[in-house]
């Protein structure tokens, strides 16, 4: 059984790759919050187009080759700063295309991590329903 | 196909068209036969979760990230019983008279808007909040303002029980805040008017409109068995939204006559930035949006507001990403917010458009004059994180990710206009405005100043698509105003409109 719906198995563990990437805490994440997140962005490409689908699945091969023009070697078996320089180009790319297309993965790299519940005290997060004692002044 | 016969059909159930539901509600306790068409859901009062991801989906258009055609913006607008008040913070102003001047709309004056302003005002019980119900998000926002000389002003807001949940934009938890979906709609319900969720018009006549009723694997159920129907009905109102009222008379072959139809979108684009206290603050407890700066809405067409948002949204309001970014994400508890609102003109070349399929497409480009304001607007927070006390900031144009206070004197040159970069900084829109301006006649708009369709005796728009311009506030109340006047002109004709 695929791992998503939405993406091969190859694009769906490239994608958690470039997660790792972005937000470094993803590779601390265990089976239970990898398979969250997995099931975060699966439903959200889903919900999207299947031009949008395709459309990330090309972006996330682009990613995973562009490196070897530079660095000889493809995305995964670059080190993490040669990693992040790959990224950091393509956020400032001057390529409209590219750019927003990193800005698209990055948004569901972080709604996958950060949309998950159990990840809310990491950050410190703690909603409350009523909320009225937390309304204190420093 | 199945199909139904009403008197009054409204499309669409936010802002315009629960005011609408209301007002007409009269003449269905006289008999008339009244149906709102509603897209999105209704839940449950026990199904607001609160929970970011989930709510988001259930809620709004693409989870609240429509994207533009170029892919710049993301738009986030609501589907639900209620449509975008369900999600809106339900901050409420009455739009000045300047601004109503700027739209020169004949047969619209600023008194008239503002006493119906003021009818919704009083019916969704707006008010400030005391000293002591503000976090320290806002207050801050405000005391650094005050301290840099710059004019600030408290927002009214429609709550009544406010918990201090701060999940304003999940929908309330706690059925606090006074949304369609909490005083116009029950009481319209209440009235005999029917409200049919789930349900979705595909096209739109001049007596009749198609529809489309699903089951959405959440909300109650519709009213109505999935499947396709047709509704005809001597009035119809198209209260969708400006995307996809817009859409909806595109698809629907409006635009031939009517060559403004979509045109003059927009979006009062805006952007987050984060300022870090050296302390922890109170910041998602409390309302998250009770202060707005007008110093530069002038000058420089800009807003900042306070505001509070949760983790997912707010990381993705960052630039970067990586150890810097985590960072930033880990002091959430010591983060203050403000949103900047861009003011943008109103162009014939943004618009709405339809594709193949007849999907809704918005085609729209952030010109320089609004990269401008977003860049003086970055700067202008800047500053006003830094007389509040925070040590560091993050701005998305800055030329690095943090700005440390040792710099606070130097956010000129550390945010520069160069670094404005549409589609690597986020911008999205809530304040979506136009595609079915009023105006003169079917050459300089589509409806008339009392929202009725040029050349279209019985269908009307009541929506923010009817703005010609941008309301330069947060726009919920005009929207409500303007929608009252479609009413009243409806029940003033009912004779005609509704003979049999």
């Amino acid at each position: 059984m695929r791992v998503m719906k939405s993406l091969s198995d190859t694009h769906a563990a490239f994608f958690m790759v470039v997660a790792e990437t972005i937000t470094p805490e993803v590779a601390s994440l265990d089976a239970d919050g990898r398979a969250r997140m997995t099931a975060i962005v699966d439903t959200a490409l889903q919900d999207r187009d299947a031009t949008t689908r395709k459309q990330i699945g090309t972006f996330l091969t682009v990613i995973r080759l562009a490196p070897v023009l530079r660095f000889g070697r493809a995305f995964d078996r670059l080190d993490g700063d040669r990693r992040n320089a790959v990224l950091r180009w393509l956020e400032n790319c001057p390529i409209s295309l590219l750019r927003s297309g990193f800005w698209g993965l990055k948004v569901l790299v972080f709604m996958g991590y950060y949309g998950q519940p159990e990840n809310r005290q990491i950050v410190g997060y703690a909603p409350d329903f009523d909320g009225r004692a937390g309304v204190r002044h420093a | 196909m199945r199909e139904h016969n009403y008197d009054v059909v409204l499309i669409g159930s936010g802002a315009g068209g629960g005011a609408v539901a209301k007002e007409l509600a009269p003449l269905a306790a006289d008999g008339k036969r009244i149906a709102v068409l509603e897209w999105g859901p209704k839940l449950a009062d026990d199904a607001f979760t609160g929970q970011e991801v989930d709510m988001a989906r259930q809620l709004y258009f693409d989870s609240g990230g429509v994207l533009t055609k170029d892919r710049t913006l993301t738009m986030a607008y609501g589907k639900a019983y209620g449509g975008s008040t369900v999600v809106y913070t339900g901050t409420s102003l009455t739009m000045p008279e300047d601004v109503v001047k700027r739209w020169d709309v004949p047969g619209i004056e600023y008194a008239d808007l503002q006493q119906r302003s003021a009818k919704y005002l009083e019916e969704n019980n707006v008010h400030k909040l005391e000293e002591s119900e503000l976090n320290d998000n806002n207050r801050l926002f405000r005391d650094g303002c005050a301290k840099l000389d710059y004019h600030v002003q408290q927002f009214p807001i429609n709550v009544k029980g406010c918990l201090s949940s701060s999940l304003c934009n999940l929908g309330c938890p706690n059925g606090a805040k006074q949304g369609t979906h909490r005083v116009q709609l029950p009481a319209a319900e209440a009235a005999g008017v029917e409200v049919i969720t789930n349900c979705r018009v595909t096209r739109v006549g001049e007596a009749s409109c198609e529809a489309v009723v699903t089951e959405e694997g959440f909300g109650l159920p519709s009213a109505w068995e999935p499947g396709e129907y047709r509704v005809t009905a001597k009035v119809i109102v198209v209260c969708g939204g400006a995307v996809n009222s817009s859409a909806l008379l595109l698809r629907s072959g409006f635009g031939d006559r009517l060559p403004t139809l979509g045109r003059f979108l927009t979006l009062h684009p805006a952007l987050i930035l984060v300022g870090e206290h050296p302390h922890e603050i109170s910041n998602f407890h409390g309302h998250p949006k009770s202060f707005y700066c007008d110093e530069f809405w002038e000058s420089e067409k800009f807003l900042l507001e306070t505001c509070m948002y949760f983790p997912f949204v707010t990381s993705k309001n960052l630039i970067g990403f990586g150890a810097e970014h985590s960072e930033l994400m880990r002091a959430f508890p010591r983060l203050q917010m403000i949103l900047v609102l861009a003011i943008d003109p109103a162009l014939e070349s943004n618009r709405v458009v339809v594709d193949r399929d007849g999907e809704a497409v918005i085609d729209y480009t952030m010109g320089s004059s609004v990269l401008d304001s977003l860049h003086r607007s970055m700067v202008a927070s800047a500053k006003v994180f830094f007389a509040a006390g925070a040590q560091r900031i993050h701005a998305p144009a800055g030329v690095s990710f943090f700005i440390d206070r040792k710099d606070a004197d130097r956010v000129e040159e550390m945010i520069p206009r160069s670094n404005v970069i549409p589609g690597k900084i986020s911008v999205a829109s809530a304040h979506i405005m136009g595609g079915c301006r009023m105006g003169r006649d079917a050459s300089d708009s589509v409806t008339d100043s009392w929202g009725r369709v040029h050349g279209s005796p019985g269908l009307y728009v009541g929506d923010s698509g009817l703005f010609p311009r941008a309301s330069e506030i947060n726009p919920y109340v005009t929207v409500m105003a303007l929608a009252d006047r479609v009413a009243e002109h409806i029940r003033s004709n009912a004779g005609e409109l509704l003979q049999s």
